[in-house]
């Protein structure tokens, strides 16, 4: 199918790409059909947005060679490692030490260096031109950044202003008044693949039309949906109960998977309510706090390493009685217990008569599969298990380290989706599902609102109290 | 395409250091034999050329001292851009400031952005060759060029390789003419195996004689080789490999076999059109094997009278026929300096480029003497002529070349310009017109040397007063000869407001008379010796042989000249 814009056609362009219309196929259907001897640059934002578009390139079978993948820091970066004079940086900075001061220095040094002009021809060179995705996220200096390089390269920038969500790395630049000035306007898709893809294309109509009401501050009409969308009156007293409601809905096809939208100010409340819901499973930030927090305190020669345990496998799955267990091992321990130990609570003893990582894993393994027992928190029990599994080479390397080994390498590959999936429209952000519910659209600006309204192709499930969602 | 911008060699050969800048067309190498021109383009064709090895001797280095190592560093400009790329080559790029000559280790916005390629050879005697990068050095990094990089960049030697460059072989010209590649594998091997086929048994009739002593042999000593031994082509030497497919005339005659000049010159064609592909050419002794008129051919063929140089062209020349037909800024004078060698551009000032028409010899000897005009020449070769039928020494064996400044307003701009080149310079001039003070000040205290006659005399004011009146006689009578006895007396008269005559002189002389025949000799009507054959016959049969009864201060002159000439020689 041929895309509505040729990528390709333009030296210097802004395209305005709304939540599935196609923007990642576009640029498929683009480096599909370069044959240029020098690759194309594709530059996003972050790791998971280049695992992610390196998966898409690869079905798509786009050949290698005709692109480049990076995020917009991680070229930064590379530019800062092979021209260290003219960028006239800290070395120290591309330690990331400090990342909260390295990043923002990172780009700033690349920024200079691209402003004086002295890669330009290395870079014309090398790329046949520059692709940037998801540019609403751009900050300021980011903007900046490409704006040089495009000095050098043709540069188109793919975005959509109402998706700009992010802005960990500082104020994001204003679409229109600093992105189309410096990168003209070379249209806006409209055409709703994603919906009408799988057959629903009224809904996706419907979403375009509220994405315009979204941008003018509008309010939107759940009442003037199509039946896609539904609505989940809240009445003040059953809100939990009519959320967990909302948050079980079945998709209407088999194999179908929900993205549920919680309050992002509240994690704890996200893993609460994705252990209440059948098969519910939280998105997990890519600092993976908890995972590194139970790297730095696992010490096996701690006389409460079991305790340490024990907990974790709480916090990541469900049904466990972290407390119970822990006080039934005390009882244990002490030969005061009436009843024999279960298997679990026997791996348990064992453990800490012999503290080992292996041991670790295998009572981690063992509380998993007690009945009713479920992990809401996949990737940080995967996560504890690879950092177990490092700790037991031979190169003897501490939990800690191998905790943030774990973390830097989940950073570059692709979140595998569950069925059902709790977490923040920051973090939900890029993914799409057949449902999509929205628990709490009362705290959600414009942005996170549409955000929120389309990750879901089939169906949209609002729970609210007014069927007139005004945005915060 | 690719250019070298900056070359610089330490301790090869007869070089100990050398730092250049060539120009991106012709950059024709001339100076004294082991002025080591041709090190220069060995040194360049090693350091870029795609070698897998290449050996080295203790020969190879500085006064064969192999503790200090070879080092050659070319940087490249003119990129292609898979030179130029990031991701290959990042860490390498470095750049090249044309108008300051210097190479900085990153790229820079009004500099070009280059590649430095080193080769260096220790004591081990082992070539190394490396891209030259700081920043990679800090890291701890080092690579070089992918072999097929490294293949693009490589300079083609016209010359030797003749076999080489007129087949299908690696890196010859003829690949880097197109892309079109001879296929031959299949039809060759069915070639081998029609020929072992016809061959068969042939030989067994001429060699039947060894057959069966072998056979015996290994009978005796029990070796089963069964019966029936045979003489067979060895599979081995029927096989073909790379530049098995050569160019050949329409008779058959591969064309290698042509003679050295006609292959040079195609081979020179053949790069020119491969301009696109390849990079440097290097020609040493580029007059080899050719006519002047195809040293022309040659030297257009590889683009040396377009404006917009098509290739870089590195070139060894002893001819003044190539001089000639080249520009000041392609022609560059190797000078060793105290083991620095230097390569300085001759320019294109206006009196350079003149003297490179007129006198293109001049800049291949070491010493030049600069005369004011024609009769200084003449003396030059007068004297010359004479010493040769003396059988002493000739002035033109011991390096030294004349150039006519054609009047005394251009001695010194030439002068100078040969000087700053390096060359060895004396003025030879008339006193009867000074030079600028300061032009001739400034000359001397750049080591020049100056001869001249006697206070405001030119040169046949000097003849008619330093020679014996016999030689005087000769001169008058060989002007007689030369114009005729009228026209001679005309001039004396008209030089001495009519006191003095043709036959007064004849009778005898004195100083005025001897003034008064320097003045008619240059007399504006027509002089008498004022050309370079005139004088030097003049010189030859009259001023010098009669040097020995000459005046004191004409002899001085004269024995300065012939020590500057022959400097202790």
């Amino acid at each position: 199918m041929e895309p509505e814009i040729d990528l390709l056609a333009f030296d210097q362009g802004t395209i305005t790409a709304p939540a599935g219309c196609g923007k990642t196929h576009l640029i498929a259907h683009a480096l599909s059909r370069h044959a240029g001897r020098k690759p194309v640059l594709v530059l996003t934002h972050t790791n998971a947005g280049v695992a992610a578009l390196r998966g898409r390139l690869e079905r798509a079978q786009v050949a290698t060679s005709a692109y480049r993948l990076a995020t917009i820091d991680g070229w930064a970066m590379r530019l800062l490692t092979l021209f260290p004079r003219r960028s006239g940086h800290d070395p120290e900075i591309l330690t990331l030490s400090q990342a909260r001061q390295h990043y923002p220095a990172i780009r700033i040094a690349a920024r200079g260096l691209l402003m004086t002009g002295h890669i330009n021809d290395v870079l014309a060179a090398t790329y046949d031109r520059l692709i940037v995705d998801e540019y609403q996220d751009c900050s300021v200096v980011q903007h900046e950044i490409v704006a040089n390089a495009s000095a050098a390269l043709r540069t188109c920038v793919l975005g959509d202003p109402l998706q700009a969500i992010f802005n960990f790395a500082g104020p994001t630049a204003d679409w229109e008044a600093q992105v189309k000035p410096q990168f003209p306007d070379a249209g806006e898709l409209a055409t709703p693949w994603r919906w009408i893809n799988v057959g629903e294309e009224a809904f996706g109509r419907w979403l375009l039309e509220m994405r315009h009401l979204l941008q003018a501050r509008g309010a939107v009409d759940l009442r003037t949906a199509p039946a896609n969308v539904s609505w989940v009156q809240l009445d003040g007293v059953n809100d939990h109960r009519l959320r967990l409601g909302a948050g079980s809905t079945r998709p209407s096809v088999a194999d179908g998977r929900v993205l549920i939208m919680a309050d992002s100010t509240n994690p704890d409340a996200q893993r609460n309510f994705a252990g209440q819901i059948p098969g519910g499973v939280v998105v997990e930030n890519v600092d993976m706090r908890d995972l590194v927090a139970f790297g730095e305190n696992f010490d096996l020669a701690s006389p409460t390493i079991v305790e340490h345990v024990i907990s974790f496998a709480g916090s990541v799955m469900t049904n466990v009685g972290a407390a119970a267990m822990i006080q039934r091992l005390v009882t244990l321990r002490s030969g005061r217990a009436r009843i024999a130990p279960t298997g679990a609570e026997e791996v348990a003893l064992r453990f800490a008569e012999a503290p080992s990582y292996a041991a670790a894993a295998d009572l981690l393994s063992v509380i998993n599969s007690q009945g009713g027992v479920r992990a809401h928190r996949p990737a940080i029990l995967r996560g504890a298990y690879d950092m177990l599994k490092a700790c037991r080479g031979r190169d003897g390397v501490t939990p800690a380290d191998a905790a943030t080994a774990v973390r830097e390498r989940s950073r570059l590959v692709g979140r595998p989706l569950a069925t059902r999936t709790v977490g923040s429209t920051l973090l939900l952000k890029g993914l799409e599902a057949d449902v999509a519910v929205i628990l709490n659209p009362s705290v959600m600006d414009h942005r996170h609102l549409y955000v929120a309204m389309t990750r879901g192709a089939r169906q949209l499930i609002v729970c609210s109290s007014t069927p007139i969602i005004t945005p915060a | 395409m690719a250019r070298i911008r900056h070359i610089e060699i330490k301790n090869f050969r007869c070089i100990q250091q050398l730092a250049w800048v060539p120009s991106a067309g012709i950059n024709c190498l001339i100076g004294p034999g082991d002025a080591g021109k041709s090190s220069i383009l060995d040194a360049i064709d090693f350091c870029l050329g795609a070698r897998r090895s290449l050996t080295f001797t203790d020969a190879d280095f500085y006064r064969l001292n192999v503790t200090n190592p070879i080092v050659i560093t070319a940087t490249v400009g003119e990129l292609d851009d898979d030179l130029k790329s990031m991701e290959t080559y990042g860490t390498y790029l470095r750049s090249f400031n044309a108008a300051t000559g210097v190479v900085e280790d990153e790229p820079e916005a009004q500099a070009e952005t280059v590649l430095s390629v080193r080769l260096s050879v220790g004591s081990d005697l082992d070539p190394v060759w490396t891209l030259v990068s700081d920043r990679a050095e800090t890291a701890g990094q080092s690579r070089f060029l992918t072999w097929a990089d490294r293949a693009q960049l490589a300079p083609n030697r016209v010359g030797g390789l003749a076999d080489h460059n007129l087949a299908w072989r690696r890196g010859s010209v003829l690949n880097r003419l197109s892309d079109e590649r001879p296929e031959m594998a299949a039809a060759l091997a069915d070639a081998a195996r029609n020929a072992r086929a016809t061959f068969g048994d042939l030989a067994d009739a001429q060699l039947g004689g060894t057959l069966r002593i072998v056979e015996a042999t290994a009978q005796s000593l029990g070796i089963i080789i069964g019966e029936g031994l045979k003489a067979m082509l060895d599979t081995h030497s029927v096989s073909f490999s790379g530049g098995t497919i050569a160019l050949h005339g329409a008779d058959g005659v591969p064309l290698r076999a042509l003679g050295i000049g006609s292959t040079r010159l195609l081979l020179a064609g053949l790069q020119r059109q491969a301009a696109q592909k390849a990079t440097v050419v290097l020609i040493d002794e580029l007059e080899h094997g050719l006519e002047p008129h195809r040293i022309l051919r040659l030297l257009t063929s590889i683009g040396a009278k377009d404006a917009a140089p098509p290739l870089q062209a590195f070139i060894t020349s002893h001819s003044p026929v190539a001089i000639r037909e080249l520009r000041g800024d392609q022609l560059f004078v190797v000078r060793n300096i105290g083991g620095r060698h230097e390569a300085r551009t001759v320019g294109t000032a206006d009196d350079v480029q003149g003297t490179i028409r007129l006198y293109p010899e001049a800049f291949l000897a070491p010493s030049i003497v600069v005369c004011e005009g024609a009769s200084e020449v003449g003396l030059l070769r007068g004297m010359d002529l004479y010493r040769s039928a003396l059988g002493e020494q000739s002035i033109t064996a011991a390096g030294i070349a004349w150039v006519d400044a054609k009047g005394i307003a251009q001695v010194y701009g030439r002068a100078s310009a040969f000087q700053r080149l390096g060359y060895r310079v004396a003025v030879l001039r008339d006193d009867d017109v000074q030079p600028e003070a300061a032009e001739e000040a400034a000359f001397l205290a750049n080591g020049g040397a100056v001869f001249k006659w006697r206070d405001g005399c030119a040169l046949e004011d000097e003849m008619f007063r330093c020679l014996s009146d016999a030689a005087v006689g000769s001169l008058l009578e060989r002007a007689v000869e030369l114009l005729d006895a009228d026209l001679v007396d005309d001039h004396i008269r008209s030089a001495s407001n009519g006191q003095h005559t043709f036959a007064a002189c004849r009778v005898g002389l004195s100083l005025q008379t001897r003034e008064t025949l320097g003045k008619a000799a240059r007399s504006k009507k027509g002089s008498w010796f004022k050309s370079v054959t005139r004088m030097e016959e003049a010189a030859r049969d009259i001023v010098f042989p009669n040097l020995a009864t000459a005046d004191e201060i004409f002899r001085n002159t004269i024995s300065d000249i012939k020590q500057w000439i022959f400097r202790g020689a």
